[in-house]
């Protein structure tokens, strides 16, 4: 049972009781009110009647005793009238005792008292006549006789009936009094049980519905108190309240979630705070920092006493800031915090983006500065958040990187001048530029004429720079140029400044020098025109150049990782700028080889190249490509078997020949060799003999045999073939060779002394500086780069003509 | 045409304002100082802003802001003050005085113009 239904209970019981009491209430008056009017108009006046009645029998006695004593007829016939009435009177009072005679005893009073009334009132008759007609004794007589009789029966009977009467009447009133006060009684102790009864229920019910009450009230406070969600108010029953303990319980759960979430939240933002590489503050009103903050600002500002702070204080002292654009940032702060975000928008322009910090020890550190409002629901500015970032690095690379794509776009540019003209260009450039240094050692003041030569000699710096593209050299004349123009006006709006124009001069003339220098230097294009020192000079494709420009340009300065990535590929590329590996340099000769060997009827060979991590100099890929196209030609030609012939001698069908590139006893040595037959002792010797190169009497060693391929005019193939036999063999490759300060040598690899063939390789040694070395790592990450572009270019681009650090890795730099 | 009156001493300031916001397609109104910003805004009932700067001579511009705010108590006239330095008291006073906005100098103009008209119309 809920609640209601006890409530409901409790009122409805109440109006039962209260009804049920009021209804008895009602029906005892009603019953003694008819009880009371018995009494009072019947008993009591019946009672009073009877008494009467006794009255009025002494009354007819009086008046029959006064007749028959009366005088003279006269008197007695007055006296008889009265009689008459008294009599009627009696009678009448007789008969309204009949109508009020209660039980038998009274009935049988009555009526005997009515049938003595007929005696006593006959015998009055008799008297009164007797009286009447004279005979007065007879009257007295009777009187005395039978009226006195009857007339004392008739008084016996009325006394002993006002008696009963008067029993009737007490007892009637005894009986009344009874019922009232039995009907009181009942009506107290029926009022009196129902409020008890009523009572104990309704404290039943209060304390049915205080207890649980003021038990949630605890927990509730308890609660809120304590901040403990996992507490639960317990449910005893499941009324109204029990309903709403478990509501409370489930809100109290949902409490507690939310309260768990919120901790998590807390605890991942304090974490975030904690570990997030970024400083992020807040600045409360008055500039001042707020105690939240993230970790790392301690580490940017290398300080534990921050929260609090004077934010000014904090982030811009020992800083770049001048106090202007302090005051302004302070300002700034004031005009935000506090009010409508609109005034941020109005203001945050003034907020500075970047500085640069001087630390306790001296560093500086360049620091970005990113500004938000954070508002409340109103749109206000509660807090101002700073997002402190160190750039230093960030810049450091961004400036790298530029610093190296200016020097690449200046070496482009160079690259599209002809060597004798550039030479030109500087040497004519240098010489203006000392002709201004002059003037303005001799000009501390205005003078017209030096500026005049001075805005000449600079306007020709800049068209001969402008003509050959020279960007990054004109966009600087032309400053200078411009200021010249300025002072050589009718009126200048500059005013002379000495140092200034010497500081101006001073730049023009170092980049002009960082433009000569990088020609001789990096490029090796030293004087008016010849190939650069291979020790000095490295030979750069023009191409590739502008490919690492174009990958320089692209790059997002903005993210780190990216020029980071740019940088490395960069750097990469100068690393290995004017260097190619044998196997790029030697491609073409390679690629010949099919076509070659079905001229010969042969298979073509399997090349096998090891480099031993060594890339060859640019300058050397040219003689190369002319030594290793002519000896790799007479071992397709002289050397390599037709597959019959190799099948006969148990070798593979296809042939191979190997070329490996190693440094030993500081010389870069190319080994080429070959499964082939072996050099051709006996048939050298026997043309050397025939040619008289070697006297037919001597015995010479197969070393010396062998070195009269070299001879000019020597060749042993039967015939001249379109191959190798054209005259111009050996010897010119020897020439080649040797002009490079190296050397070409046969080196024979088994030991059969003076048999016909005999196994062996050529070695090519030139000077070591015609090779570089990549250390292993780099040489890996080199070709894993390859791969993963060729992958990834594979599929859109098949000729990778367009990826300019493919055509880097690929060894774009071919000889220009 | 709803207007804008722009208050200051300095007629460098007052042009370069005034200027810049006709050139964007606002109507200008200027006084050289806070006594005249108010005869010009009782001459001119379509002003809806005021753009003041803050010390001048006469009447500042922060007590002419709080005399309007007396005479236009439902903020018909919107308030924003031109200022170099800010101080918690100013803001305070400006505060009462029911000022919207604090462009502390230099202005930047692009920005600032599109919430001005916002706040013109």
């Amino acid at each position: 049972m809920n609640l209601r239904h006890r409530i409901t209970l409790l009122v409805g019981l109440s109006f039962v009781a209260i009804t049920a009491i009021g209804s008895y209430s009602v029906l005892e008056s009603w019953k003694n009110a008819a009880e009371v009017k018995t009494v009072t108009e019947g008993v009591v006046p019946s009672a009073l009647g009877a008494a009467d009645l006794v009255a009025q029998l002494k009354e007819i006695q009086l008046a029959t005793a006064t007749l028959v004593t009366a005088p003279d007829s006269n008197i007695a016939m007055q006296v008889k009238d009265k009689l008459i009435a008294q009599k009627a009177q009696l009678k009448e009072g007789l008969n309204q005792q009949f109508q009020y005679a209660s039980g038998d005893v009274q009935q049988g009073l009555l009526k005997q008292a009515r049938e003595g009334l007929d005696d006593y009132f006959t015998a009055i008759d008799e008297t009164t006549q007797f009286k009447l007609a004279g005979q007065t004794e007879l009257a007295q007589a009777t009187l005395f006789a039978s009226v006195a009789q009857y007339q004392r029966e008739m008084g016996q009977v009325i006394d002993t009936l006002r008696i009963e009467k008067n029993r009737s009447k007490d007892s009637a009133i005894a009986s009344l009094n009874r019922n009232l006060s039995s009907a009181v009684t009942t009506i107290s102790v029926a009022t009196v049980m129902a409020i008890l009864a009523l009572g104990a229920f309704g404290a039943l019910l209060y304390r049915r519905i205080t207890q649980p009450i003021s038990r949630m009230q605890t927990m509730m406070s308890e609660i809120a108190a304590s901040q403990d969600f996992t507490r639960r108010v317990p449910v005893d029953q499941m009324d109204e309240i029990g309903h709403s303990i478990v509501a409370f319980n489930s809100m109290i759960a949902r409490i507690q979630e939310s309260s768990e979430l919120l901790k998590q939240k807390t605890l991942d933002i304090q974490t975030m705070l904690q570990n997030m590489p970024q400083g992020i503050l807040t600045i409360t009103d008055g500039n001042r920092v707020h105690p939240e903050y993230s970790a790392y600002l301690e580490t940017i500002f290398e300080t534990r006493n921050i929260a609090g702070r004077g934010m000014l204080d904090l982030v811009f002292s020992s800083s770049s800031l001048g106090a202007d654009a302090l005051a302004q940032v302070e300002a700034v702060g004031g005009a935000c915090i506090g009010e409508d975000v609109m005034n941020f928008e109005f203001n945050s322009h003034l907020m500075v983006g970047e500085i640069e910090k001087k630390m306790a020890d001296g560093r500086v550190k360049i620091l970005d500065l990113s500004w938000s409002p954070i508002t409340d629901e109103a749109g206000t500015i509660v807090r101002l958040m700073l997002c402190v970032r160190d750039v230093t690095e960030l810049r450091k690379l961004a400036a790298e990187a530029n610093a190296q794509k200016q020097e690449l776009e200046i070496i482009g540019e160079i690259l599209a001048v002809p060597q004798e003209k550039f030479h030109e260009f500087i040497a004519g450039s240098i010489k203006f530029i000392d002709e201004n240094e002059q003037i303005l050692l001799q000009n501390q003041e205005q003078d017209s004429a030096a500026i005049a030569q001075l805005f000449r000699n600079m306007h020709t710096i800049k068209g001969n720079a402008r003509t050959y593209g020279l960007q990054h050299l004109t966009n600087l004349v032309h400053e200078a140029e411009h200021t010249y123009d300025r002072l050589r006006k009718q009126r200048p709006d500059i005013a002379w400044d000495h140092a200034m124009l010497v500081q101006e001069l001073a730049g023009v003339k170092d980049l002009i020098e960082r433009y000569a220098k990088i020609n001789e230097v990096s490029l090796g294009r030293k004087g008016p025109g010849r190939r650069g020192n291979v020790e000095r000079y490295l030979m750069v494709d023009k191409q590739q150049i502008q490919q690492t420009i174009q990958r320089l340009e692209k790059v997002n300065t903005s993210n780190i990782h990216e020029l980071v990535a740019a940088r490395d590929a960069v750097r990469k590329s100068l690393h290995l700028l004017g260097t190619e590996p044998i196997g790029e340099v030697l491609a073409g000769v390679f690629e010949s080889l099919p076509a070659l060997a079905k001229e010969l009827g042969k298979e073509a060979p399997i090349v096998k190249i090891e480099d031993n991590g060594y890339v060859l100099r640019s300058q050397a890929s040219s003689l190369l490509k002319n030594v290793f196209m002519h000896l790799v030609r007479n071992a397709m030609d002289h050397g390599l078997e037709t597959p019959a012939e190799r099948v006969g001698q148990n070798k593979p069908a296809i042939g191979s020949i190997s070329l490996a590139m190693d440094v030993s006893e500081g010389m870069l040595q190319i080994r080429l060799g070959d499964d082939g037959r072996g050099l051709a002792l006996a048939s050298i010797r026997k043309l050397a003999t025939e040619k008289g190169l070697i006297a037919a009497a001597d015995s010479p060693s197969d070393e010396e045999i062998a070195r009269q391929i070299f001879r000019p005019g020597f060749s042993t193939a039967d015939k001249v073939t379109e191959v190798s036999g054209r005259g111009v063999g050996m010897d010119a490759v020897n020439d080649f060779v040797k002009r490079e300060n190296g050397r070409i040598e046969i080196r024979f690899l088994d030991h059969a002394q003076g048999a016909d063939f005999r196994q062996f390789e050529i070695v090519v040694s030139l000077p070591e500086s015609f090779a570089e070395h990549v250390d292993g790592d780099e040489a890996l990450r080199i070709e894993r780069a390859r791969q993963e572009l060729l992958m990834s270019e594979s599929g859109s681009n098949s000729n990778n003509e367009g990826n300019p650090v493919l055509q880097l890795l690929k060894g774009g730099l071919r000889t220009v | 045409m709803a207007q804008i009156l722009v208050v200051d001493d300095s007629s460098t300031v007052r042009n370069e304002v005034g200027d810049f916001l006709k050139a964007n397609g606002l109507s200008v109104v200027t006084a050289v100082d806070g006594k005249d910003g108010l005869d010009k805004l009782k001459a001119h009932p379509s002003i809806k802003l005021v753009v003041s700067d803050v010390n001048m001579p006469n009447m500042d511009g922060l007590t002419m802001a709080e005399k309007i705010r007396n005479e236009h108590k439902n903020g018909a006239v919107g308030i924003i003050m031109l200022t170099t330095e800010n101080s918690p008291a100013m803001k305070e006073r400006g505060k009462a005085a029911g000022i919207k906005g604090w462009i502390v100098k230099p202005f930047n103009g692009p920005v600032v113009i599109g919430t001005l008209k916002k706040l013109v119309n």
